[in-house]
């Protein structure tokens, strides 16, 4: 049923409402902290992880030190470079490439989006 | 002889029911505001999905003798029964809903504050609509273009100042298609090179459990408080619950695909259809256009401001450029505040983190509008 309007000063309505949207927002984000709180499926917090102490005493081994693992290769491969290079030139694109990074999806999608966001285009 | 005068009549009975007989300059002004918006819509790429039909709605409905809203049923009519009984903006939010992950909002749910606090433009507007002379429901459906939300302008501007649609309409998809010219400056103006340079931490991990609660019990309470947005409200969080379900892919890719893509075209060319040069020669439209910047800088504003206020109150934990991203120009506001963070420091990436805010403002618009709603209607 529509009725009159309760005030027509704007200072009123425009403190009613912003008080009104401020509280509507307020509730919803202790519901969204009640929705975390309840969460049955949510992973117990980690403590945090506890440096191990360093014996007083270090105790070095006489024999020779074990030797070190073979260095794993980082990053893209020479052969993956080539193939994108190729790939892009063939399409039209000749000396273009000015560099090939991993996207890296650590953390949540929105990371890998925000760096995906980032690459400039024409 | 009489063969000569049938072709007479004939001719002057075409001539007659021709548009051209009853064409005004006020129509071929309109068509030439519905070329320039074609013209952005598709050359400059201003928000061409919507601005494009409203462009060639807006130049059908300056053809005279189409009997377009006339008594006979035809489709144009059908269209605009679609706006006059908000039948379309609940259905864009469902494909809204679909495409939006509340998950930055779930991990930081203290960003709500943001969209909240960009709402400020939507009430500055209003006041300054009044003061110009528009009543107040005029000036209520002129103020939620502050909220940068196409849909629920419309939703508003239908129930409140239906007159007016035309106007809102093509300053709200305008200047939600300026978003990235009108806010930088102002986020520029508002914080300092050290606020800009602050590195928010990772968001944590948001289970699905959250993700499926989050939609069913914000509408619940929402649509229990404000039943007038039941309808907006309901339809977001339906398609969100499409997508966060992972039981309902189909539902979902429709709802976020040919759903949308249908009640866009239908959205676009019922609003534009309303711009007929008798209601959208006037003066008050350039006021229109006038008061919808202010409340776009307005709610810049009040975002970025209360992200100072947060940044101060954590301890510098937030980076007060992500408030400019409570106005819910979804993905573009948040959009702008990467990019101008990454300007201040590069590597800092934000989109994540201005997601919250942005998302928090569509809910807040919406919110905003069902309060004039219940306060005026």
């Amino acid at each position: 049923m529509e009725h009159s309007p309760v005030t027509t000063n704007p200072l009123i309505i425009m403190m009613i409402n912003m008080t009104v949207v401020f509280i509507v927002l307020i509730a919803l984000m202790f519901l969204i902290k009640l929705i975390h709180i309840v969460d049955p499926t949510k992973e117990p917090e980690k403590p945090a992880q506890v440096q191990e102490e360093e014996p007083l005493v270090a105790v070095k081994s006489s024999s020779s030190p074990a030797p070190l693992p073979e260095p794993v290769e980082q990053g893209v491969s020479p052969e993956i470079i080539a193939a994108i290079s190729a790939a892009i030139t063939a399409y039209g694109f000749a000396g273009q490439v000015k560099a090939v990074r991993i996207i890296n999806h650590e953390g949540t999608p929105w990371r890998a989006a925000a760096k995906f966001n980032n690459v400039p285009r024409k | 002889m009489e063969a000569l005068n049938a072709f007479s009549v004939s001719l002057q009975a075409v001539w007659n029911d021709s548009g051209f007989s009853a064409f005004t300059m006020g129509n071929g002004i309109m068509i030439l505001v519905g070329l320039v918006l074609l013209y952005m819509a598709f050359v400059k790429e201003f928000e061409p999905l919507l601005l494009g039909p409203i462009a060639f709605g807006c130049i059908l409905a300056n053809f005279p003798n189409t009997g377009f809203f006339g008594e006979e049923m035809n489709v144009m009519k059908a269209i605009n029964y679609g706006i006059t009984y908000e039948i379309f903006p609940p259905l864009i939010f469902l494909g809204i809903g679909a495409m939006t992950d509340f998950s930055p909002l779930l991990a930081r749910p203290t960003t709500l504050l943001l969209g909240a606090a960009a709402q400020i433009g939507v009430f500055v507007a209003l006041g300054g609509a009044m003061l110009v002379g528009f009543n107040v429901h005029e000036a209520a459906a002129i103020g939620i273009i502050g909220g940068a939300d196409g849909p629920t302008s419309i939703y508003l501007s239908t129930k409140l100042a239906p007159h007016l649609l035309g106007a809102i309409a093509v300053a709200a998809y305008s200047y939600m298609s300026l978003v990235p010219m009108i806010q930088p400056p102002i986020m520029k103006l508002m914080t300092t090179q050290a606020e800009r340079e602050i590195v928010m931490k990772e968001l944590r991990q948001v289970t699905k459990f959250e993700r499926v609660v989050f939609p069913i019990v914000s509408t619940i309470f929402i649509s229990l408080l404000l039943p007038p947005i039941a309808a907006l409200l309901g339809c977001l969080m339906l398609g969100n619950l499409f997508r966060e379900s992972g039981v309902t892919d189909r539902l979902s890719d429709t709802a976020q695909n040919a759903l949308i893509n249908i009640v866009t075209i239908f959205l676009g060319t019922g609003t534009g259809m309303t711009m007929n040069a008798e209601s959208f020669l006037k003066a008050d439209t350039l006021l229109i256009i006038g008061l919808g910047l202010v409340a776009f800088m307005g709610g810049t504003a009040g975002g970025l401001l209360f992200g100072k206020i947060m940044c101060k109150v954590t301890g510098g934990e937030i980076n007060p450029l992500i408030g400019s991203a409570g106005v819910s120009a979804v993905p573009m506001a948040a959009r702008v505040s990467q990019l101008v963070g990454m300007k201040a420091k590069p590597g800092n990436y934000l989109l994540m983190h201005a997601m919250g805010p942005n998302v928090a403002g569509v809910i807040g618009t919406a919110v905003a509008a069902g309060t004039m709603l219940a306060m005026l209607k």
